[in-house]
């Protein structure tokens, strides 16, 4: 057993873990983030990813003492309260969503490219989405939703 | 007609959920005083087995642990009841259930599996499905491994092939696949009074109700089944996989039972797509006529026959594509291998045979020294049309307009498009 | 070298079970005490967009506003067997069940406005919770069941109606192969899609990307690599599907031609939309650099092969 410290969605935790316990696990069979999905296990299909300072992570690929410290965004985090992020507004105004199950790592990857890249090309978005697996929605209507909510980003931007 | 809703683009109803990361599904509920159960599958493809739970048992926190024994009624199938479900005597297949351990957490669960004891007698397997044909190829299942023929005879196709002036005749194979959904299979069972409920993604919640009361030989409305958001299914969750190992721990134990399948597991849990062998033999006339058509189609169906049946129907029924033929003759088989079993996937038989049918198109388009979208439409089913099977189709038959659409695209999207 | 070609296929898809088995839906319309419209049916949402479908079928069929439908599905003890969500049959046959459920319901309210109000009206929507006061209590509920139309074919010579109805598919596809690495990259494509009518563009657009996807992986990517009964590529690492960079922006063309048994003239799309694909990828193939691959996945290691067998002229 190890105690230690971490941000989720901007708030402090402070949390008892095994020393093999992945960061999925921790966020959620003992924090109930259930948002983050496990899909396979290795960090290839991406459901479980989440945002640790700024960079994507698969959570099933990190221990969660790593993430002692640092500060995690998870598919809870993105909106405001009640309000949806753009991301999420344009995911379902494009239809991009159909099981589900991908969806919450497409988001966070999606806000991980945008933040970094405020006005992808489609191809940048394609690349982007990379390592998330989907298998319901042939990826196309997630990269038009991107592409929308780069859009949205943008003129929100704007009229601060 | 005039329309208000049908043909709008609503938002789905259940995006919202999905986008904020509130859907629930099976893995996503827990509850108190809960369990978690684990599969002991069989590591070979055709073996009589014993099976020696005692040392497994010892460990602290396994709870119980559940083999055949404890089955009332161990069969289930969606068409026969074929399956086991768990394998009393022999394992048809690697990846076979023969045990569900119960324990107090995952890690204790996944280390009994190590320590249950099986004693496998292999026998001679067969993983071919055309030797699998031959009566003195080893049995799967106690009687032939050829479990379905289905036969389609329209005209005379000896006369047809006579008329042609170009016949092609190919092989064609198509691979096992896998429905690869996001979610692996993931459920929890629980006690509501008397009854059991089930919680779990399935395509089909009355069917996997009826197989549980089955198994576990109590009245149906003593089952509940309750179905929250599925990650994907596309087929593979036609078969049930856990449901009757969830249930039946939850109502000897008396406690909420938890499972979560690893992608590796739910590869070998759930069903695939069936292979096929086909071979085709389609003739034409100099005019771009379609005259004869002969086609056998041997599906792999692995250990279990699931849906085969079914598909393999679907697949001779569309063996000839969407075209008019006059003579037509198809032979269609199921047959039992050694091999993982497979059942329903998108598609359903009617994705295997394009792969022959499409390409005999091409082939003789260009034997026939005709353009493949004219022979196509020279071809294709009309209004009015009848199809192999003898069936008029009398209305909504827009393939030829579909047809002329799609090439006009072409031409534009394609940058030197035929 | 990287060579480009196109090839088509069109295909065709019987709805349902088929061959006369009972292909059944069954579905309940509810005006709730609360004055919304619950539907209760067992019909699952895999993700195919059952739901939204469905309520839009019920919200046409009662003449309501979409909002007002409350669409349960998720619980056998509460729902009526709908069948499978299998066989693209959910928007025909449970549609159908749904839309009779939902025009019983409507009947007995435009009844019960006449009857008990002296109101002679079309337009339901404004009464729906002064109706559904009336019974205190109890809901006012109605059901529906549809039986999809086919018959047992002859078991000597295959003739019969198997399936009803029909759905068609016409793709054009556009491939790229590098000849040296054996690579196949899907370019551009073209889905024709029949779909009778569709009840959400939207949400059909996205079952042509997916199926595509699938078709695509089953053309050329995916395998379980089968050795003696044992799956070796059980793993994503291993058994490769389509990603972000593999699809290709799509030109979708949804063709409408209703189907008077349908609702609305709707025909069921789901598995349709995945089986023109591969068969056209071979195709383009073939246009490309001219071999035939009759085996599929057409992986890099088959096509350098295929290509090899060709360069010798064998």
């Amino acid at each position: 057993m190890k105690k230690i410290a971490l941000n989720i969605n901007g708030e402090e935790y402070v949390v008892d873990i095994n020393e093999d316990m992945r960061l999925i696990d921790l966020l959620r069979d003992k924090l109930h983030f259930t948002g983050t999905k496990e899909g396979c296990g290795e960090g290839e299909c991406g459901a479980c990813t989440v945002i640790m300072d700024g960079e994507t992570v698969n959570s099933c690929m990190v221990l969660a003492f790593q993430a002692e410290g640092r500060e995690i965004i998870t598919i809870e985090g993105v909106g405001n309260g009640e309000a949806l992020h753009p991301i999420q507004k344009a995911f379902l105004e494009e239809g991009a969503v159909q099981c589900g199950f991908c969806i919450p790592g497409m988001v966070l990857s999606a806000k991980a490219l945008l933040d970094k890249k405020p006005a992808p090309t489609r191809n940048e978005i394609r690349e982007g989405i990379s390592g998330n697996l989907c298998r319901c929605t042939g990826y196309n209507k997630i990269v038009d939703a991107i592409d929308k909510a780069s859009k949205y980003l943008k003129e929100e931007g704007e009229t601060k | 007609m005039k329309l208000e809703t049908v043909g709008k683009n609503i938002i789905r109803v259940d995006g919202l959920a999905k986008v904020t990361g509130k859907a629930t599904y099976p893995q996503d509920l827990y509850m108190d005083n809960m369990l978690y159960g684990k599969t002991l599958r069989s590591t070979k493809p055709h073996a009589n087995i014993k099976v020696d739970t005692k040392k497994a048992e010892k460990i602290p926190g396994v709870i119980k642990i559940l083999t055949y024994r404890d089955v009332p009624y161990n069969h289930h199938g969606v068409l026969f009841k074929d399956h086991e479900v768990f394998c009393a005597k022999k394992v048809r297949s690697i990846g076979d259930p023969i045990a569900f351990v119960v324990a107090t957490c995952e890690k204790t669960a996944t280390k009994a599996l190590e320590e249950i004891e099986v004693e496998y007698e292999e026998l001679e397997a067969v993983f071919d499905p055309i030797k699998a044909m031959d009566e003195k190829a080893p049995k799967v299942h106690d009687k032939s491994n050829i479990i379905y023929k289905y036969q389609l005879r329209r005209g005379d196709i000896e006369e047809g092939f006579k008329q042609c002036d170009v016949i092609v005749e190919e092989e064609y194979k198509t691979s096992m696949v896998d429905h690869a959904f996001l979610q692996p299979e993931a459920g929890i069972a629980y006690l509501e009074n008397d009854t059991v409920v089930v919680c779990v993604s399935t395509q089909y919640p009355h069917f996997d109700q009826l197989e549980i009361a089955e198994a576990l030989k109590i009245p149906l409305d003593k089952v509940k089944v309750i179905n929250p958001a599925v990650g994907g299914a596309f087929g593979g969750r036609e078969d049930i996989t856990m449901q009757i190992h969830l249930a039946l721990a939850t109502r000897l134990i008396g406690r909420p039972v938890k499972a979560i399948y690893t992608r590796q597991e739910s590869f070998v849990a759930h069903s695939k797509r069936h292979p096929m062998i086909m071979r085709y033999k389609t003739g034409a006339n100099r005019a771009g006529r379609l005259i004869a058509m002969e086609a056998t189609i041997v599906g792999d169906t692995g250990a279990y026959a699931s849906w085969a049946i079914n598909i393999l129907r679907k697949s001779g029924v569309h063996a000839t594509g969407p075209y008019e033929i006059p003579n037509v003759k198809v032979d269609s088989y199921a047959v039992y291998t050694n091999n993982p079993f497979a059942g329903a996937m998108r598609g359903f038989g009617a994705t295997q045979v394009p792969i022959a049918h499409e390409q005999q198109m091409d082939i003789l388009a260009e034997r026939l020294n005709i353009d493949p979208i004219r022979f196509r439409l020279e071809n294709c089913f009309k209004k009015g049309s009848t199809t192999a099977t003898g069936q008029i189709l009398e209305e909504s038959i827009p393939l030829e307009r579909t047809i002329k659409e799609v090439e006009k695209q072409m031409k534009k999207s394609v940058v030197g498009g035929v | 070298m990287k060579k480009r070609g196109i090839g088509y296929a069109s295909t065709f898809y019987g709805t349902g079970y088929g061959n006369g088995f009972p292909d059944i839906s069954r579905a309940i319309a509810e005006l709730g005490t609360d004055g919304n419209i619950y539907i209760y049916v067992g019909a699952t949402e895999v993700g195919q967009g059952a739901k939204t479908i469905l309520s839009q079928i019920a919200a046409e069929a009662l003449g309501v506003d979409f909002s007002s439908i409350v669409f349960i599905c998720e619980d056998t003890s509460i729902t009526p067997d709908a069948g499978t969500a299998a066989a693209s049959r959910q928007t025909y046959n449970t549609g159908n069940a749904i839309k009779l459920a939902s025009e019983k319901l409507r009947n007995e309210i435009i009844n019960i406005l006449e009857k008990r109000y002296g109101i002679s009206t079309e337009n339901i929507e404004d009464y729906l919770l002064q109706v559904a006061k009336l019974n205190g209590d109890e809901a006012l509920r109605m059901d529906g069941i549809f039986t999809a139309s086919t018959t047992e074919m002859d078991a000597e010579t295959g003739q019969g109606n198997p399936y009803y109805p029909y759905t068609f598919s016409v793709y054009g596809i556009e491939v790229e192969v590098d000849t040296t690495t054996g690579i196949v990259e899907v370019t551009k494509a073209v889905c024709g899609q029949d779909v009778g009518r569709a009840i959400n563009p939207k949400l059909i657009e996205g079952q042509i990307d997916g199926g595509f996807s699938m078709g695509l992986g089953y053309g050329i990517m995916e395998d379980i690599n089968l050795q003696s009964g044992r799956i070796k590529h059980d793993r994503f690492t291993s058994y490769l599907i389509p990603t972000a960079l593999d699809m290709p922006d799509i030109d979708k063309i949804i063709i409408e031609e209703p189907e008077a048994t349908g609702p609305y003239g709707a025909k069921g799309i789901g598995e349709p939309v995945l089986v023109a694909v591969a068969p056209a990828i071979l195709n383009a193939i073939y246009n490309a650099v001219g071999v035939r691959m009759k085996e599929i996945p057409v992986t890099p290691e088959r096509l350098l092969k295929a290509l090899k067998v060709k360069e010798r002229g064998v």
